[in-house]
């Protein structure tokens, strides 16, 4: 890279820069019917150079990528012809991030362990987790990862990060006489908690009977519906995306600052905090791809949007102050428990469809519990719809919390107003 | 342009590579991957010249032992060779508790075979100046036609394919291009705000700068419409799909559930219905990177296997599934060419490449006749397979109300195909004699694995579940 920074300094039509590096060790197993099928290794490095030319009132950049083979004759060439591009660009000024220099480490106990011996641990901990008998897991695939990226620029910022993630996708599997079924599950984590690996795994397979069990049912269900981590995710995710700069300086927005996304409550008030950092998440990190570093803001407070978040450019753009592209979501606990009463728990979705733009919310849900009040039933061949600011209004909040990939907060949500059909 | 120079230079390192490693695994392979992809956007506010989200260059080695498969993934293989090996072989002494548990005797072929293949393009012809002020006409144009948009976009992404793929037996060596264009209007009018996207997709730029000036004026009249939609009742109806639909289902309702990969898990219920009956008689679909030229068409797929085009159903009865090397080597099977990787850093994987229902001789307009109440759908917005239980989920952006026979001017939106895959396939009782394949899809398998498809077909008359 210093050679790429020299050339890039020697050019006069270069008014800054932008490096980041990527390097990628990875480590990963996929079984086929619990016996081992592949074994992966990854060593690669990402170098990505954006190069700024200010012209007039404008600032364009362009990018290229440098590669091992990549010749200071070729470096030379690859600068050149940036410029030319960026000079196409005429876009609005803005000033890169500068000054901070470090080198951080986000919260793993991954580097405890060889990177073969921590993914034979996992794949262990997997299989054994299951105590269903005729259930099996047809298929598991194990990811480790260690990234460590710098980014550096012509202001003088230079920051390096290491951060560690894994991933579990295991198929569970039910035989019996009848068509045997499947659930999917994808686990992340950043730091190895066994008894938590097994917990996941364990309650899945237990789902896996259920939905072997699931009959359709033969009744009209007109009642409340819980939904779990995933889709309470996706659900929040989307009013995180609306009040993203880049959003809001693209008009494609929905929600105002200052705006009610609850307009008229009538359940628990809505709180969602964008941060850099959650314990246990894959999402974490010190700072982001422009090199900034990554605090909270508040985003919706009381069920009213308070505050927009974003990347640097778009931050300057909209005369608010960058707090750098946070990649973790913490929604505020509500009190709900349990229904009383009828209630479906939505247990596994084909995947939540969250449409702020037509108002609505649903999706084919592949297992769910039926509570009648006195039993519960498996469930299975249904649908649920409903209108999306009705059951955000009306919507009740576990206080029991969990991480799941960049979401933290409330376990379990209860929806009231949506159709089961 | 052309194959590129890169890996041109590493074809005699990527052949002493594999001498060296077959001292230690029976079967050895290299891939080279040198994507040179840009994207150029043009909005209301910004414009970008970009390296594109496909941009890559790097190798993987691919080494089976005869019982269990290795994969190392690589930026490059210049310098000493015999220490890259030796760094290659030593990545893989497996952890004990590992050894023994493998899947057994595996065997993966390598007939031999050297050939150059390549798809004639036009990048050449075209200088980033030239598409960055397209774009920014284009979104001008567009943003002149309407003072209800709040914003527009003009894209275009573009990337030129160059693979490398060297075994002991098999030298063979593609170069290709895809061009997507896309047009996207934010548009706020009757206290409504939509976003709605059109796109031209060729293998050439010259096409799709053609086509995309011609989308603007449809484009504003969907959003306008979409303004008024309403939500769906939900319930059993009549549907007419139109191509984009039609490709949805074939990709999700089936497409995955075919994927022979998940037939060595046990994962698919169409091993169990191959010969069988698993959609209407007048149903046929085919899958292959050499049955259509769109965005999956290659010459050779990422296990160094030739290009395929498979009949899955033919006449309603499940012929065959799609295969990767590994999965068909199981299976005793022969690959069909369908092993792909999201890029050279990520496994090989049973995956489909154009996927389509074939057409059939019904009339369109005799279709939409022949529905009292219903709807006919149109654009994909996403999909989920269940290949285990064939469950599905299709997401269309919209759908237009049909009475009496009639289109109406009634939209709605989002709409939400769900239900049980022979149920729906069983359903179809009309094809039309139309056909398109849309070139502007991803496919993941499960949330990951992303890969460029596309999917079509004619029209098609069914009757499902929608909320």
């Amino acid at each position: 890279m210093k050679t790429v920074i020299e050339l890039l300094k020697a050019n006069p039509k270069v008014s800054g820069y932008k490096i980041n590096i990527h390097n990628k060790e990875s480590y990963e197993l996929f079984f086929v019917k619990g016996k081992l099928e592949t074994v992966r290794c990854t060593d690669t490095c990402d170098k990505e150079v954006t190069v700024y030319a200010d012209h007039g009132e404008y600032k364009g950049d362009a990018q290229f990528f440098v590669y091992p083979s990549t010749t200071a004759e070729q470096l030379s060439q690859l600068i050149a012809e940036a410029v030319d591009k960026a000079l196409l660009i005429e876009n609005q000024g803005y000033t890169l991030p500068g000054g901070e220099t470090g080198e951080f480490t986000v919260e793993s106990n991954f580097s405890d362990y060889a990177p073969a011996d921590l993914a034979a641990i996992i794949a262990k901990a997997v299989f054994d987790a299951n105590e269903v008998e005729h259930a099996s897991l047809n298929s598991v695939e194990v990811f480790l990862n260690k990234h460590t990226e710098t980014v550096l620029n012509s202001r003088g910022l230079n920051k390096t990060q290491v951060r560690y993630d894994a991933m579990v996708e295991a198929i569970p599997t039910y035989n019996g006489e009848k068509q045997s079924v499947e659930l999917y599950e994808q686990y992340n984590f950043a730091s190895l908690d066994l008894d938590a690996l097994r917990r996941e795994i364990a309650e899945k397979m237990e789902q896996v009977k259920a939905r072997y069990e699931a009959v359709k049912p033969g009744f009209p269900m007109d009642c409340v519906c819980v939904l779990n981590k995933q889709e309470l995710g996706e659900l929040f995710g989307n009013i995180a995306r609306n009040l993203n700069y880049s959003t809001v300086y693209a008009h494609s927005n929905l929600f105002q600052k200052g705006e009610a996304i609850q307009k008229a409550p009538a359940g628990d008030l809505i709180g969602i905090t964008m941060t850099g950092e959650v314990k246990g998440s894959v999402r974490s990190a010190k700072f982001d791809s422009d090199g900034m570093s990554l605090g909270s803001i508040r985003l919706v407070e009381g069920g009213k949007a308070v505050n927009y978040y974003g990347a640097n450019r778009y931050g300057q753009y909209l005369g608010e102050a960058p707090t750098g592209s946070l990649p973790c979501m913490l929604v505020d606990a509500g009190t709900a428990g349990m229904p009383e009463g009828a209630y479906l728990e939505v247990v596994s979705m084909s995947g939540l469809q969250v449409d702020f733009y037509n108002d609505y919310i649903g999706g084919e849900v592949r297992l769910a519990y039926y509570h009648d009040g006195t039993k519960t039933t498996p469930v299975t061949g249904i649908s649920i719809s409903g209108k999306l600011r009705d059951v955000l209004e009306h919507i009740r909040l576990s206080a029991q919390t969990t991480v799941y990939g960049g979401y933290s907060g409330p376990e379990k949500a209860i929806l009231s107003h949506m159709k089961i059909f | 342009m052309g194959f590129s120079e890169f890996l041109n230079s590493r074809r005699d390192a990527a052949k002493e590579l594999v001498t060296l490693l077959k001292k230690h695994f029976d079967y050895v392979s290299v891939l080279g991957v040198d994507v040179k992809a840009k994207s150029i956007q043009v909005n209301r506010n910004t414009s970008h010249i970009s390296a594109g989200r496909d941009t890559e260059c790097g190798f993987v080695v691919k080494m089976s032992n005869g019982s269990v498969f290795f994969e190392y993934s690589l930026d490059d293989i210049a310098g000493d060779l015999p220490v890259l090996a030796e760094k290659i072989t030593g990545a893989f002494n497996l952890n004990p508790a590992l050894q023994g548990n493998t899947i057994g005797t595996v065997r993966l072929s390598d007939e031999p075979l050297v050939r150059s293949f390549a798809r004639p393009h036009d990048l050449a012809e075209y200088s980033e100046q030239q598409l960055l002020d397209f774009c920014k006409e284009q979104c001008a144009a567009l943003l002149g036609k309407s003072e209800y948009l709040l914003n527009a976009l003009v894209g275009l992404n573009i990337m030129e394919v160059s693979k490398l793929f060297v075994s002991e037996n098999r030298e063979l060596d593609q170069n290709y291009s895809w061009v997507n264009g896309i047009m996207v209007a934010i548009y706020r009018e009757n206290d409504k705000v939509v976003q709605v996207h059109d796109g031209a997709n060729y293998h050439l730029v010259g096409k799709v700068l053609e086509e995309l000036p011609t989308l603007c004026d449809g484009l504003l009249h969907k959003a306008h419409m979409l303004t008024l939609a309403k939500p769906i009742v939900p319930g059993v109806y009549d549907v007419i799909t139109d191509p984009s639909i039609t490709g949805l289902i074939a990709h999700e309702a089936f497409g995955h559930g075919v994927e022979m990969d998940q037939f060595v898990k046990d994962r698919a219920l169409a091993k169990e219905y191959v010969g069988k009956y698993v959609a209407s008689p007048i149903c046929n679909m085919r899958d292959g990177a050499a049955a259509a030229l769109s965005a999956a068409s290659y010459f050779f797929d990422d296990d160094g296997v030739l290009a395929g085009d498979t009949q899955i159903i033919k006449d309603g009865i499940l012929l065959t599934g799609i295969s990767d090397l590994a999965s068909a080597t199981q299976l005793g099977t022969t690959p069909t060419g369908n092993g792909r990787r999201e890029s050279s850093r990520r496994k090989a994987y049973s995956r489909m490449t154009n996927t389509f229902f074939e057409p059939g001789t019904d009339k369109l307009e005799d279709m939409i006749a022949s529905v009292k109440h219903g709807y006919m759908l149109f654009e994909t917005s996403n999909g989920m397979e269940d290949p285990k239980n064939w469950a599905i989920q299709c997401v269309a952006q919209y759908g237009i109300e049909i009475v009496d026979g009639k289109l109406t001017e009634n939209y709605v939106s989002p709409v939400v195909m769900s239900g049980y895959v022979p149920d729906l396939l069983k359903s179809i009782s009309m094809v039309s004699d139309g056909f398109k394949v849309i070139g502007a899809g991803m496919c993941g398998k499960g949330y990951k694995e992303w890969v460029r498809v596309s999917d079509g077909g004619p029209a098609l008359k069914v009757k499902v579940k929608l909320g």
